[in-house]
């Protein structure tokens, strides 16, 4: 590999890791206390809400591409933001397809928890904002394994990214467009090599989440 | 219950010397402040036909006392426990008045937190300020007092039934609560586990002069603690006052079965002589009262197993006739003699390995007997509808 391609691997890795980070952190920041608000609070539209979250943690990235390229489309409700095209609509689409996971995860776990959790702890006196720390620290793994979830989703997946980025090289270029578009094209060789680092990159975050987890775990 | 004439365990002195028949009263005029006091409380729990609803008019809870909850499935035990500690939502908050200090609830089923057994005890400190060496102090005080310093490092979730329900009430106590609601704490536990939780709940209570309001399905148990007896039935308070007050003398034959006075008949007063009235269950089967009621009334009796005695000899009690031994059981300690006079069915307490309860077997007749003053009767209230 000649030091310009490296610098151009590096260069797709860099963004690839920024896209999905930020993804990966606004789906977090928004599906844990939508996730423990639907996990511990009962009303009307719970049900509703829980199905449809259910729903989103198997729609087709496709669909949520198509969705996104039609609502951020020049003509589209938010055509005037000019994000079509831009790594922003990346990380837009591969957080709405992060976002069910981390709330169906978090929801999960809240459930699993006994029924009289919150009473039990409540009537220790125990301030709002400790419950909520506890309640964080007694669904740790249930969290964990969200964030596992939620990153395979981002990481692995290329239509919606494909379609609202449109892989342009330099600017929207991640590492799993550009492996799909170096196959198609038949440039085997730069496709694995991205490949290997795209693999790369998935195992050792893979790694070090278990690694949390585990140790987690033996406390 | 097996032996005593009286079923009250030791309880503080306060209690026992009031010659008032209503505890209230009795409680009122005494040292102790009132802990926690419910007036008018109200919760409605379901919907549609499904509504239950708890009423309680006045119920207060004193200091260094035990009041324990008793009903059967469904009465709204819990739901008083809950209303009391301030976590039923449909309960109107305001009819509910503490004085000053936390009150905390212990659940039937404990939740551990992930974590150790130490670290339990600290989370219910957490928002409270103080120095660190006083944190320390109390947790470490908390865990001694139901022996769990052992276990302290030992990861909360693989305690036994028998542990957690102690680490509960450390995690209880370490708050130095002015109240304590317990509900069922004996339950699934095994009688050692029972013996020693009730000891060291005993001495806990004795040494802070908490407030206790214990919900039980386990009358025995709980008498070994309790001050004073409430009964709720259909969500509704209808009986409470001190031990004897209820457990000797209960309004209607339903409470009378909720306090374990377990051999009930009903009939009419033929006659009164020297204090006692003679009620007739059937023709030919009186039995004596020392309650006075009119002659040619209505009435209901109830003797506990305990005062219902087989052959005696020598002058304990009036006969009352002949009934044959239907079946014997023992559980080590008491032997339980189920007996048939005529359509009747009694029921009589021995001490197990001794004397008749040796010799006696099923198909026996046998003679029963009774003082007056331990036949408890009333009038039957006129019919009245009941849900």
């Amino acid at each position: 590999m000649s030091g310009e391609e490296i610098q151009l691997l590096a260069e797709i890795t860099f963004r690839t890791l920024w896209v999905c980070g930020s993804a990966l952190v606004l789906a977090l920041l928004v599906g844990v206390p939508v996730g423990i608000i639907l996990g511990s609070r009962r009303f009307v539209a719970r049900g509703l809400l829980v199905s449809s979250v259910n729903a989103g943690m198997g729609a087709p990235p496709v669909v949520v591409g198509l969705i996104g390229s039609i609502l951020l489309a020049r003509s589209g409700p938010f055509g005037g933001y000019d994000l079509l095209y831009t790594p922003y609509a990346m990380i837009l689409t591969s957080t709405a397809i992060a976002l069910p996971l981390v709330i169906g995860l978090t929801l999960a776990s809240v459930g699993s928890l006994d029924e009289e959790w919150d009473l039990q702890v409540r009537t220790l006196g125990i301030g709002r904002g400790w419950r909520l720390w506890l309640l964080v620290r007694e669904i740790r793994m249930g969290l964990l394994a969200a964030v596992i979830a939620a990153m395979g989703g981002i990481l692995s997946e290329v239509g919606a990214t494909n379609m609202v980025g449109g892989n342009i090289a330099g600017e929207t270029r991640v590492l799993t467009t550009a492996i799909m578009m170096h196959t198609s094209m038949g440039e085997y060789e730069v496709a694995l090599s991205q490949a290997a680092v795209l693999s790369g990159n998935m195992l050792l975050l893979a790694g070090l989440l278990t690694w949390i987890q585990q140790s987690g775990r033996a406390r | 219950m097996s032996s005593a004439d009286t079923p009250t365990p030791p309880t503080p002195p306060t209690s026992k010397q009031s010659e008032s028949p209503d505890g209230r009263e009795a409680r009122d005029s005494s040292l102790n402040e009132v802990a926690l006091s419910a007036k008018g409380l109200v919760c409605r729990r379901g919907v549609g036909s499904e509504v239950f609803e708890l009423r309680v008019d006045e119920l207060n809870l004193y200091a260094g006392e035990v009041l324990v909850i008793l009903g059967p499935n469904g009465a709204g035990k819990s739901t008083l426990l809950r209303a009391l500690a301030g976590l039923e939502r449909s309960a109107n908050r305001r009819s509910i008045r503490g004085g000053a200090g936390p009150v905390t609830l212990v659940f039937q089923r404990p939740a551990a937190l992930s974590g150790s057994a130490e670290f339990n005890v600290r989370a219910a400190l957490l928002s409270k300020r103080m120095p660190k060496a006083e944190r320390r102090e109390r947790v470490a005080d908390a865990l001694a007092r139901f022996d769990i310093a052992p276990l302290a490092k030992h990861d909360a979730r693989t305690l036994s039934g028998g542990e957690l329900r102690r680490l509960a009430l450390a995690r209880a106590f370490v708050l130095k609560p002015k109240v304590l609601l317990l509900d069922e704490p004996f339950d699934d536990l095994d009688a050692e586990g029972q013996r020693i939780l009730s000891f060291d709940l005993q001495r806990a209570i004795a040494d802070t002069k908490v407030a206790v309001a214990m919900v039980t399905h386990d009358l025995r148990r709980a008498l070994l603690l309790a001050d004073r007896i409430a009964v709720l039935a259909d969500g509704e308070l209808v009986q409470h006052g001190l031990c004897d007050d209820v457990l000797l003398r209960p309004d209607s034959p339903e409470i009378a079965r909720t306090v374990g006075m377990i051999n009930l008949a009903s009939g009419r007063v033929r006659r009164r002589a020297e204090g006692v009235s003679w009620i007739e269950i059937e023709e030919g089967f009186e039995v004596p009262t020392a309650t006075d009621l009119e002659v040619g009334s209505e009435a209901w009796i109830g003797i506990r197993p305990e005062h219902l005695k087989l052959d005696v000899g020598r002058g304990d009690g009036q006969s009352i006739g002949k009934a044959v031994v239907e079946s014997l059981a023992s559980d080590g300690l008491a032997t339980v003699v189920t007996l048939r006079v005529r359509d009747h069915r009694f029921t009589t307490h021995l001490l197990s390995g001794r004397g008749l309860a040796r010799r006696l077997r099923p198909g026996d007749p046998v003679s029963l007997a009774v003082r007056p003053d331990q036949v408890h009767a009333r009038p039957t209230a006129p019919s009245r509808t009941h849900s």
